[in-house]
């Protein structure tokens, strides 16, 4: 431990043992979910193994490849492109992957990954102990596996695990995380069974022990991880109880597994586990318990812990033993170098949008709202390279696209300089950062973010400068290129039509807390501006009425957090009108009209707009003839969100 | 138990903009739980192969008319699981089923969907999320906050 970061998180940092292998710290990369980068027969592609480079170099101790579905028919298989491991064709990929983690320095895990009741992806059915019927519309009919499919399905997770090994990695993992075929023999609710695998805890373990020996059998040298559930959070379904969860992870124990990773909730479970809205280490007591129960048996634990220090603390206080952290290290995978070189203040930290998730159930790759980069690497069009002609680039707007936008713009060497109207960074995420009831320090976190890296890279910061024609007149010829970021604003001229809008108030003013609503409010648009600022105001006692074009709410908030907000506006009892446009407005409230043509007269004192959303691109005609290259990114092209400013701001800072 | 069709006729009429997309045939099964052997919270033994003991042996189906006037509430025989034939099923334990009939006449899918939340309403896909798209479910679905392509949260 030589690294100043190393010190001050001893307990992260100190070496461990996994089995007979030695780790270099107590880190492990868990394998969270999958990439959805490979083919759709289950081979690895070159994007997978360049971004399994880039994890491999993460400095993890341990670190889990993406779970490979067992089975040639495809029943395991829970994504479109999820990679394989059921033939010897499939070993040269993996052998690459493991000898990365090796030459990184980390011990190689394998996941073996039969997702159960939430596979058959490409199959017109599911196999699952017991048919009971899919609550997601995702899924996929079930049908019961035979005890002979039991078997066979013992079988082939151990060809897997021997597989994996002779691949040149030095364990595997199985996993029950979230609802897989493990979890459902665990689970009261998905076993039904009458036979010897169902019925009494025992019983219901009976498949998992069979797992646990087969593997062990087939690679008594090398140790096993087995993900469980602490908590199935499927209880209203007639799922687990934590006690039952426990008896099981002590079936585990008793049949010699190296390592438990502790797991929290099942996909359809109703409430959140890993989302924005759950604090960091909100689920810590299930590991400790755990650690608790089982004190000779290596625990890992990360569900919803992203902070290095709090880990650290954890295994300090014997909560676990390794901390496993997959999300956190797609958003910054040199977060575990950045916490022992004592730098985690330059951390671009997993903000829990679940963009990753929303698009894996699109059946999309996954990408990573905080690094543009992710599922990229193989491109070197997404490399930060050195710049072949050093510029002077300035930058309007200091919001996420603009500040992406200078970050990589100054690492390839350019010199940057950023006009901001405002007096800080942050945009409109600064505004509405402030309202957000998830957890609004996971969004100042993105502005302590660039922050600290305009800081560190020396970018010129102009703020209260509001950049016009005439500013740009005494700025001729001291820049190459101008990069507009200056986002979007609520486009109050689409109201003027309206009888009263005069009296209309612009959601940024209130945002932004120049504006004092009153008591009774109405907001025009109910995207995630409008819902944003609604849920804020009726959190703090006001009345709120949410009026909306659409027949759905929440139209452009991202697909996993839209419950979220659904939930909320019941919860806070917001009364939403949609389908409906206003009519007529005065200063005793909203006349509503719906797509029937029916009135509505809504009380209100203040009418808030919140959409339609308009680009900022006047800058783009007035500095059209003033600079060499002019270029936009984020809400100035379409408005949309932070996600896409992020991501185009990084790309556009690639390639000027 | 269901003996209140008029009721239920006029909620569903109340909200056929929400079903107009769904394709004739599409049908929406409410079944008691307290008369298919599924028991509160606990467990869903039986599920599959028990006999109902439904009241009058009859489900509840909203089923899109192929006459062309929309949602139209009815009883259906249903003696077991696999009768059901629904596309989506909603088993309501006790309170929860009170709770809808009372809230008949306002804001029944509110009610639904905070109760399915709690538990108290467990839902069953039975068709595939293509078969749900194509025969026009996403409004509905989306009505009562189930996420339709996925939910890990």
């Amino acid at each position: 431990m030589t690294r100043p970061g190393e010190q001050k998180l001893a307990h992260l940092f100190k070496p461990g043992m996994f089995g007979k292998f030695a780790t270099r710290n107590m880190v492990k990369y868990g394998a969270c979910c999958v990439s959805n980068y490979n083919t759709r027969d289950g081979f690895i592609t070159p994007r997978e193994l360049a971004r399994m480079r880039i994890i491999a170099n993460t400095g993890c101790g341990l670190i889990t490849n993406q779970g490979a579905y067992p089975d040639p028919l495809g029943e395991g298989k829970a994504y479109f492109r999820q990679i394989a491991l059921f033939d010897d064709k499939f070993m040269p990929q993996f052998e690459t992957i493991a000898r990365y983690i090796h030459d990184a320095g980390a011990i190689a895990i394998q996941q073996i990954l039969h997702a159960g009741r939430y596979g058959g992806i490409d199959l017109g059915y599911c196999l699952q102990p017991s048919v009971v019927p899919q609550t997601l519309p995702h899924f996929r009919p079930p049908r019961e596996i035979s005890r002979d499919q039991i078997r066979e399905t013992v079988r082939q997770h151990a060809d897997a695990a021997r597989r994996s090994v002779r691949a040149g990695f030095d364990g595997t993992e199985v996993t029950s995380f979230m609802g897989y075929l493990l979890a459902n023999f665990n689970s009261r609710f998905t076993n039904q069974r009458t036979d010897e695998y169902g019925g009494s805890v025992q019983n219901r373990g009976r498949f998992m022990r069979e797992l646990i020996d087969g593997i062990k059998q087939a690679t008594p040298d090398h140790p096993l991880v087995i993900r469980l559930n602490g908590a199935e959070l499927m209880d209203n379904w007639g799922g687990n109880t934590e006690d039952e969860c426990f008896e099981l992870m002590q079936q585990a124990v008793d049949c010699g597994v190296d390592m438990i990773s502790v797991t929290v909730g099942w996909q359809e479970a109703p409430e959140s586990s890993i989302g924005r809205d759950i604090a960091p280490g909100h689920w810590n007591y299930l590991a400790a318990k755990a650690k608790k129960f089982f004190p000779k048996t290596l625990i890992a634990f990360g569900n919803r812990l992203p902070d290095p220090v709090m880990a650290n603390e954890c295994i300090k206080n014997g909560e676990f033993d390794y901390w496993e952290v997959c999300r956190p290290l797609l958003a910054d995978p040199e977060l575990v170098h950045k916490a022992a070189e004592d730098r985690l203040d330059e951390t671009r930290r997993c903000i829990g949008s679940l963009n990753c998730l929303s698009r894996l159930f699109r059946d999309l790759p996954y990408t990573c709202t905080m690094n543009p980069a992710l599922g990229h690497e193989v491109e070197p069009e997404y490399a930060i390279t050195p710049a072949t002609v050093k510029k002077k680039v300035m930058v309007i707007g200091a919001g996420p696209a603009g500040m992406e936008c200078a970050i990589t713009a100054s690492k390839r060497g350019h010199e940057v300089t950023v006009f901001e109207r405002a007096d800080r960074i942050g945009g409109s995420l600064l505004a509405y950062a402030t309202h957000d009831l998830a957890r609004p320090d996971d969004l100042f976190s993105v502005l302590r973010h660039y922050e600290v890296m305009a800081k560190k890279y020396a970018i010129e910061m102009k703020f209260n400068t509001e950049a016009n024609a005439k500013f740009m007149r005494s700025m001729l010829h001291q820049y190459d290129v101008c990069v507009v970021a200056s986002g979007a604003r609520v486009d109050m001229a689409a109201h003027k039509h309206l009888e009263g809008a005069e009296l209309l108030v612009d959601a940024h003013d209130v945002a932004l807390g120049r504006f004092q609503p009153g008591k009774r409010v109405v907001v025009l648009g109910a995207g995630k501006i409008g819902l944003v600022l609604g849920e804020s105001m009726a959190k703090r006692g006001l009345q709120v009425t949410l009026v909306e074009e659409e027949k759905r709410i929440a139209g452009d908030v991202m697909p996993s957090f839209k419950w979220r907000h659904s939930a909320w506006v019941e919860e806070l009892d917001i009364r939403t009108l949609t389908s409906s446009r206003p009519k007529r407005i005065t200063a005793e409230g909203v006349t509503v009209v719906n797509a029937k043509g029916e009135e509505t007269f809504v009380a209100a004192d203040t009418v808030i707009a919140a959409g339609p959303r308009k680009s900022n691109q006047e800058l783009f005609r007035e500095f059209e003839w003033m600079i060499d290259e002019l270029h936009g990114c984020g809400d100035v092209l379409i408005p949309r969100g932070m996600d896409a400013a992020i991501h185009e701001g990084f790309r556009l800072g690639v390639r000027i | 138990m269901f003996d209140d069709l008029p009721a239920w006729q006029a909620m569903l009429d109340r909200y056929q903009e929400l079903f107009s997309d769904m394709l004739p045939g599409s049908c929406i099964g409410i079944l008691p739980r307290s008369g298919t052997g599924l028991m509160p919270g606990k467990h869903l033994a039986g599920l599959s192969n028990a006999e109902f003991r439904l009241p009058d042996g009859k489900m509840l189906a909203w089923e899109i008319s192929a006459e062309g006037s929309g949602m139209r509430a009815d009883f259906r025989a249903c003696r077991k699981f696999d009768e059901a034939r629904a596309d989506l099923l909603l088993v309501p334990d006790d309170a929860a089923f009170e709770e809808i009939r009372r809230n008949l006449g306002s804001d029944p899918l509110s009610t639904i969907k905070k109760m399915i939340r709690c538990g108290n309403i467990l839902f069953f896909v039975m068709k595939t999320r293509h078969q749900l798209q194509d025969a026009g479910y996403e409004d509905f679905l989306d009505t009562l906050g189930l996420a339709f392509l996925g939910a890990c949260r």
